[in-house]
């Protein structure tokens, strides 16, 4: 339930947008389940996604104009939604990414210096 | 920071094309879904295996939409749109339960809205009296008189504007002195030739009070002197007399000084003041400069003084305290004080605003727990509909924001028709609060019974009040959501479906609550019992007091006459031909005239009545209260002669001069002795009277003040000094049938004793008796009004228990009745719950009470708070409410058929 999981979501939120971001960049327009499809691999399984849980990252990416959602079709011919990362996305993606590899660093710094 | 806001944007854009966006996500989800699904039949699921799969791995498509909506919106903003049309949907659904409510809440809310709108204006509004108004004090004396049952009156100190001044200059803890003295002047001129309340003022007062005129100016340092004869009028008196008019400085006006030396005197309006200025009283239609003195004498006046910032009144009065009781000689048993204005002025009637405050307070409070109890129940009634909605993804925290949708719907319900009961109240109370509206009965603060309710004029619903009363109404509709949502969730409702789900473990719980919820309903409903039945025996006491006289059949009227063409021996002789033309009337028993009636609220004592004779004699704060009488008066009024005789025709000028006395009198100036046939000295007059009659004691200022010593002259006898009847004679007509049954008889016979005579102040005795009723009675009335309503309220949350009880349980009163139980034994049972929580929250009512009636202990009049008495009708009369609503739902339970009941399991 939403209400219950706040701590989690909030852990999950920037990560989760970052990684969307990237693979949008990486592969293309890509509907939901495709989308999750990707993560689930390049988690190597690891990562067990309910993929409802994507739909606040896509409505909260697109509400923020990093991405944008377009009725299509499929290769099997059912209709999707597919998202591609738009150009402030790119940008956007840019810093996020050096945001989080700045934080990741300063995380991991702390950890060794716990070990030692 | 751009994308943020652009998010907020669509959020909002969100809330507003809320159906596309809708149906847009549900698209997407369903063709996720069907994209999945598609994938695992690929992979050789069969089509069910592989929609449940989908399901699983992404989720249901409500429950993936809630997610949707609340990353999309303001999740909040929307489910509390939601919630309130489902709210509304519910109520409409149940308009019973929704009334009920709406109606409780708007009793408790409006009664309390009123009560606060008065407390707020009369005891927390600062005066308008300038900055710091609350530093402004009067200095008064009291002398303790023995033997009387009341404490003694503290009467305001006179000094002169030289004294003042002194007392200024010996102190930092004084800033500013002025003198003032209330009266009463006729004016003449005017069409409505009555009576109308005045002041005479130093300079320094205007000064102190920061009065601040409409047009003009106010009284400057010259018109101290009195020789100017300046005046002030009031805005009132301006509209109606002189339209408004700014020319009015500069013009003349004659008055009567109707208390004091001075009969006739021509003043000068140099300003008006404006009606917010209500020193010394909010009917001061015109304030005087201090009169002129004459010769060596010396004007004096009560003093009013400014507090300096930070000085307390102890301070004060220890610097001044000394010099004055020095100058007034005043004994070692005479306390002085400072009184702060606001003190004096409201002082009398804070206790009783008080308890009216805190008995209004637990009224709302029981209100509160009734609705509060009522939609509990509804939410115990709908277990499985809050239990199936938890069950489809609906929150705790979304069950309980329902819950305040809906008691803040009934909130703010409440709040708006409590505005509408608000206003009746309000009316109501100043409709109670007002007496006979006449300045010679004390409504100003000239008189002594002040009977009228101070500052009540400044009490009105204005914005700040219809704020607040809506705030209230929102705390209270929030408090009731979030009780009853947390009783809910304790009586576990929504925590499961159950099987067969109708009655089980969660009711138990919620029984238990809404039991105790009834049980602090009676516990608050009893002191108000307690102490409307106090009041209430109070007030009887006091209309129960013999005033001394019979008011019954009487009728008393003032006539006014153009002062100039009616000097003293006139006056009496127009006075005694009108009394002898209505004794001629048929219906007219007795027909007479005195300068005082009963419950008039001035003194006056003629200089007292005394054994030894003193022509320098000084005033003295014990003189008895003289009665100037005509010879049938004293019939009139029904005052019996106990001793001696009564005023006979011989008695005129002329003639032996011959006075009565009262009991009190007798007592005191003649312990022990026969006082018939003595001699006695009036004032400073050395030519004595002598006492021929003792008559019954008669309650002169108010009836729960003891009869104070009196002697009565007859009008024939008394050779004057001082203006024979200061606020006009009264006259008084007793008759056979109804007193007004002569008003046209007496108004035509004045017609044509002089043409420009006027007939005012018509109103029967008892009415002017009654008058003096008119706080304890508001009182009393107003306590049994809440009191009434917290024990219909609690009456109706006990029947609501034990109708649910008998309801629920149906079923095993059923079985009981098929194993043998009477129709009685189950009576019985249903009765014994009733009684058990009538007698806990009576226990727990008792113990409330007491700390009510000590708060009550200085409003009372022939009772004291505790008696079992007062305790045992307050108990009897809401055991005889409660019966009714034990009694019809346990008389249901025992018609219960067994058969019926067990197969309607």
């Amino acid at each position: 339930m939403p209400s219950g999981d706040t701590d989690r979501i909030a852990l999950l939120q920037g990560s989760l947008d970052l990684i969307v971001l990237q693979a949008l960049r990486a592969m293309g327009p890509l509907h939901a389940y495709a989308l999750a499809t990707r993560l689930a691999q390049v988690a190597d399984e690891r990562l067990v996604l309910n993929q409802g849980t994507l739909y606040p990252a896509l409505v909260r990416l697109e509400q923020k104009g990093w991405i944008k959602g377009r009725w299509g079709t499929t290769d099997s011919g059912r209709e999707a939604k597919f998202y591609g990362i738009t150009g402030p996305g790119l940008r956007a993606l840019g810093r996020e990414t050096e945001r989080w590899r700045g934080l990741a660093g300063l995380v991991e710094r702390l950890l060794a210096e716990g070990r030692s | 920071m751009i994308a943020a806001l652009r998010r907020a944007v669509r959020r909002l854009g969100a809330l507003v094309r809320r159906d596309d966006v809708e149906a847009d996500a549900r698209r997407e989800i369903a063709a996720h879904l069907a994209l999945v699904e598609e994938d695992y039949r690929r992979r050789g699921y069969a089509d069910e295996a592989a929609a449940r799969a989908a399901r699983l791995a992404v989720g249901g498509v409500d429950q993936v939409l809630e997610r949707h909506r609340d990353a999309r919106s303001f999740a909040w903003l929307e489910d509390l749109r939601h919630d309130l049309g489902h709210a509304c949907r519910a109520f409409v659904r149940a308009p019973g339960v929704a009334a009920t409510a709406t109606a409780t809440l708007a009793l408790g809310l409006g009664a309390t809205t009123a009560v606060a709108t008065v407390t707020g204006a009369v005891l927390l509004r600062p005066l308008p009296f300038g900055p710091a108004p609350e530093r402004l004090v009067r200095l008064v004396a009291s002398t303790p008189n023995p033997g009387a049952d009341a404490p003694p009156r503290p009467v305001p100190v006179a000094v002169s504007l030289d004294e003042a001044r002194a007392l200024d200059a010996a102190t930092d803890a004084i800033g500013g002195v002025g003198l003032w003295s209330p009266t009463v002047v006729a004016l003449t001129g005017f069409d409505d030739a009555g009576h109308v309340g005045a002041a005479r003022v130093s300079s320094s007062t205007l000064a102190l009070l920061d009065a601040q005129p409409l047009v003009g100016r106010r009284f400057g340092p010259d018109d101290d002197a009195g020789d100017s004869g300046a005046a002030l009028l009031g805005e009132a008196a301006w509209r109606r007399w002189f339209n408004a008019d700014p020319a009015v400085v500069g013009r003349s006006l004659t008055v009567q000084t109707a208390l004091g030396r001075r009969r006739s005197q021509t003043v000068v309006i140099v300003g008006v003041l404006p009606s917010r200025f209500t020193f010394p009283a909010a009917d001061t239609a015109l304030w005087l400069a201090l009169p002129p003195a004459a010769g060596a004498e010396v004007i004096r006046a009560p003093l009013l003084a400014r507090l300096a910032p930070g000085a307390t009144t102890t301070a004060a009065l220890d610097a001044i305290g000394p010099a004055v009781r020095a100058w007034r000689r005043h004994g070692r048993d005479v306390r002085l004080a400072l009184v702060r204005e606001q003190e004096q002025l409201v002082g009398p009637v804070r206790p009783a605003l008080l308890v009216l405050t805190a008995a209004v307070a637990v009224l709302l409070l029981i209100a509160a727990l009734n609705v509060t109890s009522l939609l509990l129940a509804r939410a115990l009634a709908r277990d499985r509909e809050f239990a199936l909605r938890a069950a489809l993804g609906a929150s705790r925290g979304r069950l309980v924001r329902q819950s305040l949708a809906e008691s803040l719907i009934l909130g703010t319900a409440g709040g708006a028709a409590g505005l509408v009961v608000a206003a009746a109240g309000l009316a109501a109370f100043r409709r109670l609060a007002s007496p006979l509206a006449r300045i010679d009965l004390g409504s100003t603060g000239v008189g002594w019974g002040a009977t009228a309710f101070p500052r009540l004029g400044d009490a009105s619903l204005d914005a700040t009040i219809v704020a607040a009363a809506f705030a209230l109404a929102v705390v209270v509709g929030l408090g009731i959501g979030l009780a009853a949502a947390f009783s809910a969730g304790r009586a576990g409702v929504g925590a499961s479906i159950r099987v067969g789900g109708a009655t089980a473990a969660g009711g138990r719980a919620g029984r238990a609550l809404r039991r105790g919820l009834v049980v602090a309903q009676v516990a608050g409903a009893l002191p108000l019992l307690v102490g409307a039945v106090l009041l209430g025996r109070s007030l009887q006491h006091l209309a129960a007091t013999d005033p001394g006289f019979s008011s019954g059949s009487v009728l008393t009227f003032q006539v006014a006459l153009p002062a100039a063409a009616y000097p003293d021996a006139r006056l009496q002789a127009f006075a005694e031909t009108l009394a002898e033309g209505l004794r001629q009337r048929p219906g007219v028993r007795h027909a007479g005239y005195a300068n005082q009636l009963p419950m008039v609220a001035l003194r006056d004592t003629a200089g007292g009545l005394w054994t030894t004779p003193d022509a320098s004699r000084a005033p003295a704060p014990d003189a008895a209260d003289a009665r100037l009488v005509s010879r049938d008066y004293l019939a009139a009024i029904g005052v019996d002669v106990i001793a001696g005789r009564g005023f006979a025709a011989g008695d005129g000028a002329g003639q032996p001069r011959v006075l009565l006395v009262n009991e009190a009198l007798a007592r005191r100036q003649f312990p022990g002795l026969d006082p018939i046939g003595r001699s006695a000295y009036v004032g400073r007059d050395t030519t004595p009277w002598t006492i021929v009659g003792v008559v019954a004691d008669v309650r002169q200022f108010g009836l729960d003040r003891a009869p104070e010593p009196q002697f009565f002259v007859d009008l024939r006898q008394w050779h004057g000094g001082l203006p024979l009847f200061p606020t006009g004679a009264y006259f008084v007509v007793a008759t056979d049938g109804r007193p007004e049954s002569v008003v046209a008889d007496l108004r035509a016979l004045v017609r044509r004793l002089d043409a420009g005579a006027a007939v005012y102040n018509v109103a029967r005795l008892d009415a002017i008796v009654a008058s003096t009723l008119t706080r304890p009675r508001l009182y009393a009335v107003a306590l049994a009004a809440f009191a009434g309503l917290g024990a219909l309220l609690a009456a109706i949350g006990l029947y609501g228990v034990l109708a649910c009880l008998v309801l629920e349980r149906t079923a095993e009163i059923g079985v009981r009745r098929a194993l043998g139980a009477s129709r009685g034994a189950v009576l019985t049972l249903m009765l014994r719950q009733g009684a058990g929580l009538v007698a806990l929250g009576i226990g727990f009512g008792l113990v409330a009470a007491r700390g009510l009636e000590r708060a009550l202990a200085s409003l009372l009049y022939g009772v004291e708070p505790g008696e079992a008495t007062t305790t045992a009708a307050a108990v009897a009369f809401f055991v005889a409410v409660a019966a009714l609503a034990v009694i019809v739902p346990a008389r249901r339970a025992g018609r219960i058929d067994p058969l019926a009941a067990i197969r309607s399991e």
